[in-house]
Formats: C-alpha cells, sequence, structure tokens
C-alpha cells in the first residue's frame, strides 16, 4: 500500500515536472518571437538577407511542392470522377477539384510538405550555428543573432509559404484537369465554367490565403524555435529537427480545424 | 600569502575587475566568491584543469552569462547591470577567438573578417577591402581570402577567427583554448601572434588555456583556477618556484594530488565484493 502512495507521488511529480517544463518552454517561446518581430526593422534595412531566405526556404522547397500538388490534383480528378460519375454529375469534377484544393488541401498538404523540407532544414541549420558556436560568435561581435539570422528566416517563411500554397493548388487543379478532361473525358468547357461559378474569391480563395499565413507563421515559428533552443549536440539537433517535424505537423491539423470551424460553418 | 591580499589591484590600470563572484549551474557550484584583476595592455592566463569553469568565465566576461553574485566590471562598467543596448557597445570594444573559431560557414574568409566592420560601420566597400587585408595580412592569410571556412585547416580557421576578432580594433581580446588541437608549427604562430598583437597594438589579452608551457611563454600574468577557487596566482616564474599543492600539480602536470585522480565514488572494495553498507 505504501508502495503504491509513492508510486502515485512519484508519478504526480513527474506529471507536475513535465506540466511545469512544458509551460516554460511555451513561456520561452513567445519571448523569443517577441524579439524576432521586433527584427523586423533590421530586416527592412537589409532586405537582401529576406531575399536569400526567401530563396533557401520558399524557392527551394518549389520542386517537391509542385510534383505533389500534381499527383494530389490527379488523384482528386480520378477519385472524383468515380464518385460522381455514379450520379452523372462529372461534369462538377472542375469544383470538386478546385474547392477541394483551395480550401483545404492546397494550405494543409503545402504545409506539411514545407514543415519537413524548409522547417527541418531550419532548425538543423541554426541548431548547427548554435552548436558550432556561430550564433555566440555573432553575440560577441555585437549582433543580435535574433535580428540578423533568426528574423530573416521567420519572415521568409511566412511570405514563402503563401506562394507555395497558392502553386500547389494552381498545378493541382492542371493535374485534376489533365486526369478529368485528358484521360477520362469530362467536357473541357463544363470543367472550367462551373469552377468558375463556384469557386469564390472572399470565401474560398482568400480563406485558403489565411489559412496558409496562418500555417506559415506556426510551422517557421516552430522550425526557429526548435533551432535556437536545441541542446548544442548532435543528439540535440536530432531531436529538435524530429519535434519540429512532429509538432509542425500537429499545429498544422489543429489549426486547420479550428480556422475551418471560423471559417466555413454555417 | 592569503590569496584575497595577493590580488593586485591597481585600480587605473585593471581593465576587468572581478569582486566576489559566484556562479552555478544546476547545484553545481562554478565559481565561489572570486576575485581577479586584468590589467590593461597585459597578457592574463588563466588556467586550470578541464571543466573548471575557464570558458565559463569568458562569458561571464563578455556578458553571455550572468553572476549569481558578486560583480564583473569591464573598463569601469559593471556587465550584468548592462542594459542589452549597452552591452552589445561594450562588445564592440571587446573581442573574442572561440576555440573552435566559431567562422560563419555561409561566408568566406574575407566576409567573416569583413562581417563586423559592415554591420556597425558605414565605412565605403574600398576601405573595407584594405583594412580587412591589413587584418588578413597580419595573421598570414592574405592569400587564404576567398576560401570558406570547410577548406581550412584548424590552425588556418583559428587565424581567420583572430583577423575577425582584431578587425574592429578591439581594447581586448579573450582567447579561449586558442592552442587546443594544434599542431607544433600552428601552435607556435598562435603564440607568436597572440603576443605580437599584444606588443604592437596594446590590446589586453585574456589566455584561458590548460597549455602550461604555450601560455607560461608569453604570460604576464597567470591565475588557476580549481574546484570554484583561485588556488594560485603571480607571474610565470612566481608560480614556476610556488609551492602551493594546488598550483604544483598543475603545473607540473602530477596525475593525482589535491585535485583527485578519482572522481568520487563508493569504496573500491566495497564494490568489487559487493559489501553492503
Amino acid at each position: 500500500m505504501i508502495k503504491f502512495i509513492h508510486q502515485c507521488q512519484s508519478g504526480l511529480e513527474r506529471l507536475g515536472r513535465y506540466g511545469l517544463d512544458f509551460f516554460e518552454r511555451l513561456g520561452r517561446a513567445h519571448i523569443f518571437m517577441a524579439y524576432v518581430l521586433l527584427g523586423i526593422k533590421d530586416v527592412l534595412r537589409r532586405w537582401e538577407l529576406i531575399i536569400t531566405q526567401i530563396y533557401s526556404v520558399g524557392a527551394l522547397s518549389f520542386v517537391i511542392i509542385v510534383v505533389s500538388g500534381t499527383f494530389v490534383g490527379m488523384v482528386l480528378g480520378l477519385q472524383g470522377y468515380n464518385t460522381l460519375v455514379d450520379f452523372g454529375a462529372e461534369e462538377s469534377l472542375g469544383v470538386l477539384v478546385a474547392l477541394s484544393l483551395v480550401r483545404e488541401l492546397g494550405p494543409v498538404v503545402s504545409a506539411l510538405l514545407f514543415a519537413g523540407r524548409a522547417g527541418s532544414a531550419l532548425t538543423a541549420e541554426i541548431g548547427l550555428m548554435k552548436a558550432t558556436e556561430q550564433l555566440s560568435a555573432m553575440e560577441m561581435m555585437a549582433v543580435d543573432p535574433l535580428h540578423r539570422v533568426i528574423a530573416p528566416r521567420f519572415y521568409a517563411g511566412v511570405i514563402s509559404m503563401p506562394l507555395l500554397a497558392a502553386m500547389f493548388s494552381a498545378v493541382g487543379v492542371f493535374g485534376g484537369y489533365f486526369v478529368g478532361v485528358g484521360l477520362l473525358g469530362v467536357d473541357e468547357g463544363a470543367f472550367w465554367s462551373q469552377m468558375q461559378d463556384a469557386v469564390e474569391l472572399r470565401e474560398d480563395i482568400f480563406n485558403g490565403v489565411i489559412k496558409s499565413v496562418v500555417f506559415g507563421v506556426a510551422v517557421t515559428w516552430i522550425a526557429v524555435f526548435e533551432g535556437y533552443d536545441t541542446v548544442p549536440t548532435s543528439e540535440g539537433i536530432s531531436r529538435a529537427t524530429t519535434r519540429t517535424v512532429v509538432n509542425s505537423s500537429l499545429a498544422v491539423l489543429g489549426l486547420d480545424f479550428i480556422l475551418t470551424a471560423l471559417m466555413f460553418n454555417k | 600569502m592569503p590569496i584575497q591580499e595577493k590580488i593586485q589591484d591597481q585600480s587605473g590600470t585593471s581593465l576587468v575587475k572581478v569582486r566576489g563572484m559566484s556562479f552555478k549551474r544546476g547545484q553545481r557550484i562554478i565559481f565561489d566568491k572570486i576575485d581577479m584583476d586584468i590589467q590593461r595592455g597585459k597578457i592574463t592566463a588563466i588556467m586550470g584543469p578541464s571543466g573548471c569553469g575557464k570558458t565559463t568565465l569568458l562569458r561571464l566576461i563578455g556578458g553571455q552569462l550572468r553572476p549569481l553574485s558578486g560583480s564583473i566590471t569591464v573598463d569601469g562598467q559593471e556587465v550584468s547591470r548592462l542594459g542589452r543596448r549597452q552591452l552589445f557597445q561594450l562588445r564592440k570594444r571587446m573581442g573574442m577567438l572561440f576555440q573552435s573559431g566559431a567562422l560563419l560557414t555561409d561566408l568566406d574568409v574575407f566576409d567573416n573578417v569583413a562581417y563586423a566592420l559592415r554591420e556597425h560601420t558605414d565605412l565605403p566597400e574600398s576601405i573595407i577591402k584594405d583594412l580587412v587585408i591589413m587584418k588578413l595580412n597580419a595573421v598570414g592569410l592574405r592569400g587564404a581570402r576567398h576560401m570558406m571556412p570547410s577548406e581550412l585547416s584548424g590552425g588556418m580557421a583559428r587565424r581567420a577567427a583572430l583577423a575577425r576578432a582584431i578587425a574592429l580594433d578591439p581594447m581586448m581580446i579573450m582567447y579561449d583554448e586558442p592552442f587546443t588541437g594544434q599542431d607544433p608549427i600552428s601552435m607556435g604562430v598562435l603564440i607568436r601572434l597572440i603576443k605580437r598583437m599584444n606588443e604592437a597594438l596594446g590590446i589586453t589579452s585574456i589566455l584561458v588555456s590548460h597549455d602550461v608551457q604555450e601560455s607560461a611563454s608569453i604570460a604576464d600574468y597567470i591565475y588557476v583556477l580549481s574546484a570554484g577557487h583561485v588556488v594560485g596566482q603571480g607571474t610565470p616564474q612566481e608560480l614556476r618556484v610556488s609551492d602551493s599543492a594546488w598550483v604544483r600539480q598543475f603545473m607540473d602536470g602530477l596525475p593525482d594530488g589535491p585535485v583527485p585522480f578519482h572522481y568520487p565514488a563508493p569504496d573500491y572494495d566495497a564494490e568489487l565484493f559487493r559489501i553492503e553498507p
């Protein structure tokens, strides 16, 4: 009995410690973000830093986004056609493909790919800079690494994410078009005209853009914080990189539900 | 003679003053109320066994860590009380050579040395180029300006980092284990460079090292740290004839002494023969 009480006590202690660590880290992440946001002045003054990072974070993710978007659009076209044809509604394929991509799959899948491709790279790069004392060296040269290293990467991620999501949706639509119209014989005029009628600029496209901006903030924030907060060892960097991908993916899916409920709840 | 009495507080000549400074990492006490004076224009070596907190001391002086108690004053300014902006102003007058070199890996040697100049001055690029070439020439790497850090040997990386550390003509340079892992030629080059920087530019140098002979050959004054305390101090000549057991063990490289060979552990026989306490 006494042993059981001790086990309960130590279990509660562990839970309490875990809770304290979690909230302490959450607080640190918010203070970190406040400093990074203040770095906008330096980023605007040294705009070439952000251009370099947009190339590194955004342009280098372009290929994986385009290839994935094409295949997702093609699968949507195929699956959509198989379902719609049973009801004689295959001419609505364009609407199905476009709305699925613009409202959901474009922002969400591109954010998940972005977390895997760019987020992990950001964490590893910043973590390695910390492990090799490059961030300390900057501090000793009176250069604030939060403004010089982290802020350009953060803003580059936030700018790149909606552009990549838009590209994902655009090539996805063409993927659906290729399968539906090109291979399965859906009427081309119906495909485009029904899509044009059904997709609203404000409700669908604008909300999709908002989603991708929110995902961009979440994924890049997690990635740069994990890199900056990493234990500066090879194991620490490995763990931080894994945490970036897992936490970003969970954050994207969780935020997607909240945003969808707020935007499309009728 | 008690250590407290031996502290050379020549108020006008001390660039760095450490007074009653304590620092802890978790439950481990790294420094327990230590006092130190680093004199202007001199080379002061901080020596001691691995893990005694030598690098931590440099980070405390540079304001990257804050002491638990006591004070660290650099050029009349108490480091732990400075705001971020003031601290950065002070750091512009400090240089630091990291053990790993810590060169920015995405920039070549030239851009690494030019980094602080571009960040903190509005000098035209032509003048920055001249200044960087002068600094690189001082460390013998003028011809390696286009090389990336990954192409440099360990010794070259430290020389490039030294050129970067002196880019803003600092009043003080902190060297963190500059000789570790260096071949004899690179070590000789670094020793000569540190001495030359000190003599030619009058830069105050704080040299953290556990390489006894090399440090003693160029240092004007030496502090020996162990177990959170200053266990010895003096000129290299004074320390060579010191009768302190701590200093003797360190200077002579003895495996056992006040710094025990064995990390604290249960009784050896009891552990081998599984004798319950």
